[in-house]
């Protein structure tokens, strides 16, 4: 797939160089969808999806004040 | 603004100031991906998927800017530059945010440059290739001639930008080399070369 998507950038690149303007920016364009895919595949994990779960997100609980101090 | 950058005067020195921003913008981002493959090559740090992502969204930027040098500078081509520029922001982002808690199998790779890691960097490419642009268009984007002018207009910078272009799409197809080696047609690695194995 990685090879898929660097072959296509450069062909649309080879292809804007020779100044084929609209083939050269379809080719880009499947590049864009194929490397937009390819991105997403490589983030998503079966275990977690899209999410990322080692940063706490959580509120941290508030510390109750008395007296003595914190608790 | 318009009136004072569409006066004959002035119009030369918007367009020259357009391509000048252009080969600047082209110059820099082939600096960096010939520093990355310096990297890859010269001090064997194999780039990861997502790192190879961030090289092609900076392929990707350049593609607009090459369009402009070879048929004529036109918004649409800054369109597409700016596309990958976000491309290659969102995939830095997510990249940074993944590895910003050490734990197996998913750290910061290869070396820090002035204490900052590769994706952290990418970030701060991709927001700067954003801002240039958008400064740009604050103080070019209203002339209605800068459409009609071609590189072929600015002979030096037009002839320097085409060369630049030319190795551009070589490093690109040199990278195209290096994915089939490193991955093959199967998933990337960091571990080596799969097709030299």
């Amino acid at each position: 797939m990685m090879l898929a998507v660097f072959v296509a950038m450069s062909c649309a690149l080879v292809l804007a160089y020779l100044g084929q303007c609209r083939l050269s920016v379809v080719v880009l364009l499947v590049c864009f969808v194929l490397a937009v895919k390819l991105f997403l595949w490589e983030i998503y994990s079966p275990e977690y999806g899209f999410r990322m779960p080692w940063i706490q997100t959580d509120l941290v609980p508030e510390h109750k004040h008395t007296e003595d101090g914190l608790v | 603004m318009s009136n004072l950058l569409d006066s004959p005067s002035m119009l030369k020195t918007a367009i020259w100031l357009n391509y000048a921003f252009l080969f600047s913008m082209m110059f820099v981002i082939a600096g960096i991906l010939t520093a990355a493959m310096v990297l890859q090559y010269g001090f064997g740090e194999l780039p990861c998927p997502l790192c190879l992502l961030q090289r092609l969204a900076m392929f990707g930027v350049c593609f607009g800017i090459i369009q402009s040098f070879r048929t004529g500078f036109s918004y649409q081509n800054a369109g597409v530059s700016l596309l990958f520029a976000t491309l290659l922001l969102v995939i830095a982002a997510r990249q940074t945010v993944l590895d910003i808690y050490p734990r197996p199998g998913h750290e910061y790779i290869g070396s820090a440059v002035l204490g900052i890691h590769m994706p952290v960097w990418s970030i701060i490419i991709a927001l700067c290739i954003l801002t240039a642009y958008a400064l740009k268009l604050i103080v070019l984007g209203d002339s209605k001639h800068l459409t009609e002018s071609k590189a072929s207009d600015l002979p030096v910078i037009g002839s320097i930008a085409n060369i630049l272009g030319l190795y551009v799409v070589a490093l690109c197809l040199v990278n195209t080399v290096s994915v089939l080696l490193q991955c093959g047609l199967n998933e990337c690695h960091t571990f080596g070369y799969q097709l030299l194995q």
